[in-house]
C-alpha cells in the first residue's frame, strides 16, 4: 500500500529531564504503514534537543511564546505554512493549547489541520476547578483550596491536615509538611504560574498514568495504563511499565464517553492501599511517554493524526501488557552553524 | 488460596504483578513453594515435598510457610478474601 504523504508540524522538542512529547510523538508517526511524514519542528528555545536530532525533522522553526500574544504565534504559524504547506499541526505544550484552540477555524481554513479539546473541555478540568469536575463526572479527586494570597493559609489548616501538596495551575508541585513550606511554595509558584495556587490534600498510594485519545464522540480510540517505575527530581517518568488494570481503563473510558473528550489526554491517578483512584490531574495533551504506548501496540500519533485528517479510525483495544520503557541521556556532537542558523535565522 | 490472574512467574524466580507494576525477586525454595501455590495444592501436598526433600520437622515448616503466605497476601500476590486461614 502507498503511504499518504503529509506535512506535519510537532512542537515539544525538548528532549530535556523535563521532556516535551514531540520526539516521542515524532517517533511514532514515522513507524506508521499509512503516513509518509515530513515533520516540521516548532521551537520556542534554540537549545531544545530535537533541533539536533538526526533524521528528526526536515525544517525547523522558532516560534514567538504564547505569552507573547496568540497572533503573534498564529501568524508565525502562517508565515510558515507559506513557505510548507501543513497538513496538521500537533501542539504539545499545555501553554500554547488555548492559542491553537482559539484559531482552530482560522488554521483549518487554510488547510491545517488539528485535534484539540474544546474550551469546555479544557478548561472544566483545570486543577483549580478540579473538585467540580470530579463531583460532574463522577470521579473522587482530593480535596482542595484555591489560594489567593498567604493569609488563607489558616483556611488551609483548618480544611486538611499536612502535608498537602501545592500546585501551580499549569505546572509545578511540591509537597509541603508545615506553614512555612506552603508559604514558600506559594511564593515560588505564583511568581512562575500566577494564581491561583492551588492546595491539594494528600493522598497516599501509587502514582499510575493512563495515556489516551478520544474522538470527539464519547468513544475511547486508545488507552494504555502505566506506571512510572523510575522518576527525576521533578517527578517525570524516567522508566515505566504497562499495566493490566481493568479499573483504570473503565474510568478512562468513563470520562471519555461522558465529557466527549477530543484529542490526547493524559489522566494522573493515585492508587490507595484500598484500591481507590484518586484522580490528582488530567493533563490536555499526549504525555512525554507516548512512545511506550506505541511500543505497546497502540499508535497513538497516528491514530491522533488521522482523526485530525477526518479519517476513520477502530478503536484499539488491546496493548501489551508488562512493556517497559527506560529512558537514557545522550550527548549529541553538533556543529555550530546549526546553533547559528536557528540563533539568528529562527529557522533551518 | 489462590494466586490472582495478573501474577506472571518467570522459571528464574522473577514474579511480576502487572495490575500494580510491582516486581519480586524468588530464590528457588520461595520459587518452588509459589508454583506449587499456583498449581492450587494443598499445604499438606507442599508440606509433604518439602518436609521429604528437607531435614525439615512439620511445624518449621507450616511456620516459614504461612509467613510466606502472608508476604504474598501483603504484596497482593494472593487474593486477599482468600487467605483468612493465616490472618
Amino acid at each position: 500500500m502507498k503511504k499518504q504523504e503529509i506535512t506535519l508540524a510537532v512542537s515539544g522538542l525538548n528532549n530535556t529531564d523535563n521532556p516535551g512529547p514531540g520526539v516521542p510523538f515524532i517517533r511514532g508517526l514515522k513507524e506508521s504503514e499509512e503516513f509518509d511524514v515530513r515533520v516540521i519542528g516548532l521551537v520556542y528555545e534554540n537549545l531544545e534537543p530535537g533541533i539536533y536530532m538526526e533524521d528528526l525533522c526536515s525544517r525547523i522553526f522558532q516560534v514567538p511564546y504564547p505569552s507573547s500574544g496568540s497572533d503573534d504565534l498564529i501568524e508565525r504559524i502562517e508565515d510558515i505554512h507559506r513557505q510548507e504547506n501543513i497538513d496538521v499541526l500537533v501542539p504539545n505544550f499545555d501553554a500554547e493549547l488555548y492559542s491553537f484552540m482559539k484559531n482552530e477555524e482560522r488554521l483549518l481554513k487554510q488547510g491545517i489541520h488539528t485535534f484539540l479539546p474544546t474550551f469546555q473541555q479544557f478548561q472544566e478540568r483545570e486543577k483549580h476547578r478540579l473538585p467540580e469536575f470530579g463531583k460532574k463526572y463522577g470521579i473522587k479527586v482530593p480535596a482542595s483550596l484555591n489560594l489567593g494570597s498567604l493569609g488563607q493559609i489558616t483556611e488551609l489548616e483548618d480544611k486538611f491536615d499536612y502535608p498537602v501538596m501545592v500546585k501551580g495551575q499549569f505546572y509545578d508541585a511540591y509537597l509541603a509538611t508545615n506553614k512555612e513550606q506552603v508559604k514558600q511554595a506559594f511564593m515560588n509558584i505564583s511568581a512562575k504560574w500566577g494564581f491561583p495556587v492551588i492546595a491539594q490534600e494528600f493522598v497516599s498510594g501509587t502514582e499510575v498514568n493512563v495515556v489516551a485519545l478520544g474522538d470527539g464522540q464519547g468513544n475511547t480510540v486508545a488507552a494504555v495504563p502505566m506506571r512510572k517505575q523510575y522518576t527525576t527530581d521533578k517527578g517525570k517518568a524516567w522508566g515505566g511499565i504497562t499495566l493490566a488494570d481493568e479499573k483504570m481503563m473503565h474510568l478512562t473510558r468513563s470520562l471519555i464517553k461522558q465529557t466527549h473528550w477530543r484529542g490526547g489526554m493524559e489522566l494522573e491517578l493515585i492508587k490507595t492501599q484500598t484500591g481507590e483512584y484518586y484522580l490528582i490531574e488530567i493533563n490536555p495533551r499526549i504525555p512525554a511517554w507516548v512512545y511506550l504506548a506505541v511500543g505497546a501496540g497502540q499508535n497513538i500519533p497516528e491514530a491522533l493524526v488521522k482523526l485530525a485528517l477526518g479519517m476513520e479510525v477502530k478503536p484499539m483495544h488491546t496493548y501489551k501488557i508488562g512493556k517497559m520503557f527506560v529512558r537514557y541521556s545522550y550527548d549529541m556532537i553538533v556543529d555550530l552553524e546549526k546553533f547559528a542558523a536557528i540563533s539568528m535565522n529562527k529557522e533551518i | 488460596m489462590k494466586i490472582i490472574k495478573e501474577i506472571k512467574i518467570s522459571d528464574n524466580g522473577f514474579v511480576f504483578n502487572s495490575n500494580t507494576g510491582d516486581s519480586f525477586s524468588l530464590n528457588s525454595t520461595g520459587l518452588e513453594l509459589i508454583q506449587l501455590i499456583s498449581q492450587e495444592k494443598e499445604i499438606e501436598e507442599i508440606k509433604e515435598v518439602f518436609t521429604t526433600r528437607f531435614d525439615l520437622d512439620e511445624l518449621t515448616f507450616e511456620k516459614d510457610f504461612y509467613e510466606f503466605c502472608s508476604l504474598l497476601k501483603l504484596h497482593g500476590i494472593i487474593a486477599r478474601e482468600s487467605t483468612s486461614e493465616f490472618n
